[in-house]
């Protein structure tokens, strides 16, 4: 018997009603074997867009190898389909695409983006995104897994899933009995405090009460066990203005790998054809447009729901923590709430404490989520406040719009320099950022000395070469419902 | 349309300077000239012959063959620092370039560690270190790229002659097209309005004038500290060594420990760096606590080979200026600030600082937003570097002189105050992504002076404590299996330097 297992946290309820919920029990069960972990099956909150969105980023995979959960399995079951990247329109004078991978081809050397940047200052470079391998594939809506070989245009890039929240949800529950999980049923009624100020217990609707050391509250946005012990709300809405979805469904869908996110007069729309349906969202901000305006553009039977982008001040406060829209509410592009609430669930698992919860690791872990949402809120700003749109109501408002002072600088940087500045916990990579600010036209003033210094006739037969062997990339593959079938063997 | 070239004008020719001017007419040629002024006679410090792991990456962007770099600047390779009589008297450890073995289930290594130790085990975590059991027995070779292999998981740096690091810098920047000037600067000239500096005037006549100044001057600071006044940041309440005595020394014979020895002493720690041709020493120390002259009498004393010179005395002081970049000067090394050498981090601070100015390098005029970045950033090494010398000399249980006894019972400051409980109580070591010294870092120095948390990663009690104990005799064998084929360091090197003497044809 040692010192350190009379501090060990010896239970863990997770309380909540959908993804969030489940991924962290399924996480803390499969890391802590000695641990017992139950998961209160509470009623899903309208509002937690991490458990209705579709949405996930590539950090899924990682997360699904751990579990063991099999990608061929999702994908037979129809809970998931590919996303290889994401088409966005009407969002400045051209479309571009968001993926996950290198530009050009390998091996080059030289960062792709300064041979772009010393053709383009030449005139003799095209959209960035046509020098892309994912894009490409994205655009001829094809998708084929990396290939192993390096040497390949195929292999250096990743992709995301996109899940059909309640067959998702099916086969995590089956994860979580494989894992012993206990579940509880009922609805929340309050709780008992400890002496020091944490939970002691909760006590639900009929009459029961439940125990545990450690409280995971992944209930939505309403974080109803983090309020009880703290947990003050800090609002995003300047940089992240949107605050409403219209959902909307359609049957009649050929899946493809490809989601559209369209910038409309009020905000913007988003396509995900998955393999049963395709999934609409109309995103928009109350503030400025009228939920009648865009249901012009949605149709009636769209379903409303509302969301408030921020997040909490101290999401892991005394034995509560929060995960998912409980801790941080974003925006719904690119589904970047699920990726925060693995990533969450991941560091409190890196750096869990004691029963006692010391301070001091609750202070650290608050530190670096905190790093890391500011740091996505500020991707997804991008979007907002950098955009040269000025048709409709919604970009007309944020032409106007101060850019948070993280963001300012960020943009600073970049349109003087074409360099982005280095923080602690990005998840969103320099070629993300690229492929936003080169696609949404917002050029640097000067390039990069090291891009200057190339010989841009060079880096132009560079492009050219580049861009030929891109796109001839997806003519070799499957169209992507073939490749599906083939991928589960039917 | 381009902008017209900013004139560079850097002061001093040390390691800082040349090294500067190297960068500068590799990597921005077109958007600068370079123009170093240094002066013979005022000399160079010169001592630092230790260097980090980040170096490498310096001569690689340099596009300098490694093993000719090496054998010209008479260079050893180093794997860690071994720390001696920190903690306590009689106590050893390496701080290691590499990683504790590697995670298992996403668990650092150590954490295993430390359940098996509470649970009995009485084996050291830095027999689990590749680096520590090479340099142990005095075995070299590169680290393995492939990441499956325990060799990847060793770092290395290099030890060499910094009085040859500089010429051969130099050679390296003239035939790219730096310009030097011989002579002392005698007068500054500033714009009246913005304060920034537009020329310089040396001792024989010339007058230089420039866009960007770089102040390499050594401790007199003397274009950022004294024509710009930059305040002074005074660390020497935690680091109260001021003075060096450097005692230079033949070499010895037999293997060469490819490792820089620190040895604490009563009033601060001797430094012991074996390369090719000689070893260095030297001593640095407190002079509230001792005088220079019971200084060069412990040097002298602790010596193991003949002396090559006079024993010589440096002064110094533990602090930085607040900015290091303040209108068009930007300072580098000494110029800027000093730490002392225990981590052997003088170049590295010059190499980070070289790194945010090529980032940062102003297109035109310079933008204060620059500015800020450039210190922002160095700001956070500077910090982080403080707290971890700092850690050197507080984690002790050392009462023997009252220099100890100041250090033990000094306060320190909160952040480092924080790093240590959370390391003591949840072993947990604070994360930042960008920077010097991580975990490895830190949990070498924790436990090698003796700070052993009361607790582990829970996930480490996942697996059962036979298996578990299994798992670590097996790591530990296969580590020294691994060693044991590596070739001698002495051998290594040797072998380099006849394969340069005699190109195969």
């Amino acid at each position: 018997v040692t010192t350190a297992p009379e501090r060990a946290i010896r239970s863990v309820l997770v309380a909540g009603g959908g993804i969030t919920a489940l991924s962290a029990a399924i996480a803390f069960a499969r890391a802590l074997p000695n641990v017992s972990v139950s998961l209160l099956e509470t009623p899903l909150d309208p509002g937690a867009l991490v458990d209705r969105l579709p949405g996930t980023m590539a950090s899924v995979h990682g997360f699904h190898r751990r579990i063991g959960v099999d990608e061929v399995e999702l994908v037979r079951s129809g809970a998931a389909t590919h996303v290889v990247g994401t088409r966005f329109e009407n969002w400045g004078e051209q479309s571009w695409y968001h993926v996950h991978g290198d530009y050009g081809l390998p091996g080059t050397g030289t960062p792709f983006h300064w041979i772009w940047l010393a053709a383009w200052k030449a005139g003799k470079a095209k959209p960035f995104h046509l020098y892309s391998a994912p894009a490409a594939l994205a655009a001829a809506e094809r998708f084929i897994h990396p290939v192993p070989d390096p040497a390949s245009p195929l292999h250096a890039y990743d992709y995301d899933l996109r899940l059909d929240p309640s067959r998702y949800c099916e086969i995590l529950s089956a994860v979580a009995d494989r894992y012993r999980i206990t579940r509880e049923r009922g609805g929340l009624e309050g709780a008992e405090r400890r002496e020091d100020g944490g939970l002691a217990a909760v006590r639900l609707k009929d009459g029961r009460r439940i125990e545990a050391d450690l409280f995971i509250d992944a209930c939505g946005p309403s974080a109803p066990l983090l309020s009880i012990v703290g947990g003050a709300f800090e609002s995003w809405s300047e940089a992240l203005p949107c605050d409403r979805l219209l959902l909307a469904t359609s049957s009649t869908a050929t899946p493809t790998p490809t989601d559209s996110i369209t910038a409309m007069p009020w905000g913007w729309r988003w396509t995900s054809p998955g393999s049963s349906h395709s999934l609409q969202a109309y995103v928009y901000a109350s503030t400025i447009s009228s939920e009648r305006e865009v249901r012009i553009a949605s149709g009636g039977d769209a379903e409303a729901i509302s969301f408030r982008p921020g997040r909490r001040s101290e999401p892991w406060a005394r034995n509560v923590l929060a995960i998912g829209d409980a801790a941080v509410v974003v925006d719904p592009l690119y589904g970047a709430g699920s990726l925060l609430a693995l990533s969450a669930i991941q560091r409190a698992l890196d750096l869990l404490p004691g029963r006692d919860c010391y301070p001091l690791t609750l202070r650290e872990y608050n530190r670096l989520t905190e790093a890391e949402a500011l740091r996505a809120r500020d991707f997804l700003s991008l979007h907002y406040l950098a955009s040269s749109r000025r048709y409709g109501p919604f970009w007309k408002a944020m032409a106007k719009r101060d850019r948070p002072n993280s963001l300012a600088h960020i943009l600073r940087q970049w349109t003087y320099r074409s360099q982005l500045p280095f923080y602690q916990e990005a998840s969103f990579t320099r070629e993300g950022w690229h492929a936003v600010l080169l696609g949404m036209g917002v050029m640097p003033r000067h390039i990069d000395y090291r891009a200057s210094a190339l010989d841009p006739e060079q880096c132009a037969l560079v492009l050219q070469q580049t861009k030929e062997a891109i796109a001839k990339l997806p003519t070799a593959l499957l169209p992507y419902p073939d490749y599906l079938r083939r991928m589960i063997g039917r | 349309v381009e902008d017209r070239k900013q004139r560079v004008v850097v002061v001093g020719g040390g390691t800082a300077g040349w090294m500067v001017a190297t960068t500068l007419v590799r990597l921005l040629p077109h958007a600068c000239t370079v123009q170093l002024v240094e002066s013979v006679e005022i000399g160079i410090v010169g001592v630092g012959e230790a260097t980090l792991p980040h170096l490498r990456a310096f001569v690689q962007t340099l596009g300098i063959d490694e093993a000719e770099f090496m054998k010209t600047t008479h260079a050893t390779f180093k794997l860690g620092i071994d720390f001696r009589d920190f903690g306590r008297i009689g106590t050893a450890y390496l701080h290691p370039f590499g990683d504790f073995a590697r995670p298992v289930n996403d668990v650092p290594f150590y954490h295993y560690w430390l359940r098996m130790r509470a649970e009995g085990r009485r084996d050291s975590v830095f027999e689990y270190s590749v680096a520590n059991v090479m340099s142990a027995a005095n075995r070299f070779a590169p680290p393995a790229t492939d990441k499956a292999s325990l060799m990847s998981t060793i770092s290395y740096a290099y030890q060499f002659d910094a009085t040859l690091f500089a010429p051969y810098l130099r050679a390296y920047a003239e035939a790219r097209g730096a310009r030097r000037t011989e002579g002392k600067v005698v007068e500054v000239e500033q714009d009246p309005q913005s304060g920034d500096i537009t020329a310089i005037k040396l001792e024989n006549g010339p007058r230089i004038e420039g866009d960007l100044f770089i102040d390499c001057s050594g401790f007199r600071s003397l274009l950022l500290g004294g024509t710009l006044e930059e305040p002074w940041e005074d660390w020497s309440p935690w680091l109260p060594c001021d003075r060096a005595c450097a005692l230079p020394c033949t070499p010895l014979p037999g293997p060469i420990e490819p490792l820089t020895r620190a040895t604490a002493m009563t009033a601060g720690w001797r430094w012991r760096i074996p390369l090719q041709h000689r070893v260095g020493n030297g001593y640095v120390y407190s002079s509230s606590h001792i005088s220079d002259d019971e200084a060069v009498r412990a040097i002298t004393g602790a010596v193991e080979g003949k002396p090559l010179a006079e024993p010589r005395i440096l002064k110094f002081r533990a602090g930085r200026r607040r900015n290091g970049w303040s209108h068009n000067v930007v300072a580098l090394g000494l110029a800027s600030g000093f730490l002392e050498p225990l981590e052997s981090t003088s170049i590295y601070l010059v190499q980070a600082a070289i790194t945010q100015l090529v980032e940062l390098f102003p297109h035109g005029g310079i933008e204060p937003a620059d500015r800020n970045e450039f210190n922002r950033m160095m700001d956070l090494e500077y910090e982080r570097i403080r707290d971890f010398l700092i850690l050197h000399y507080h984690a002790t249980e050392r009462d023997d002189s009252d220099f100890w006894n100041h250090v033990r019972t000094m306060e320190v400051p909160v952040s480092l105050e924080e790093k240590i409980e959370l390391w003591r109580k949840e072993a947990r070591v604070a994360r930042h992504n960008t920077g010097l010294f991580h975990e490895p870092s830190w949990v070498a120095v924790y436990i090698g002076q003796g700070i052993v948390p009361e607790a582990w990663d829970q996930r480490a009690d996942a697996p059962d404590s036979t298996s578990l104990g299994q798992g670590l005799d097996h790591l530990r064998a296969q580590i020294r299996q691994v060693v044991a084929t590596l070739p001698d360091h002495r051998e290594f090197i040797e072998r380099r330097n006849a394969a340069i003497a005699e190109p195969v044809t």
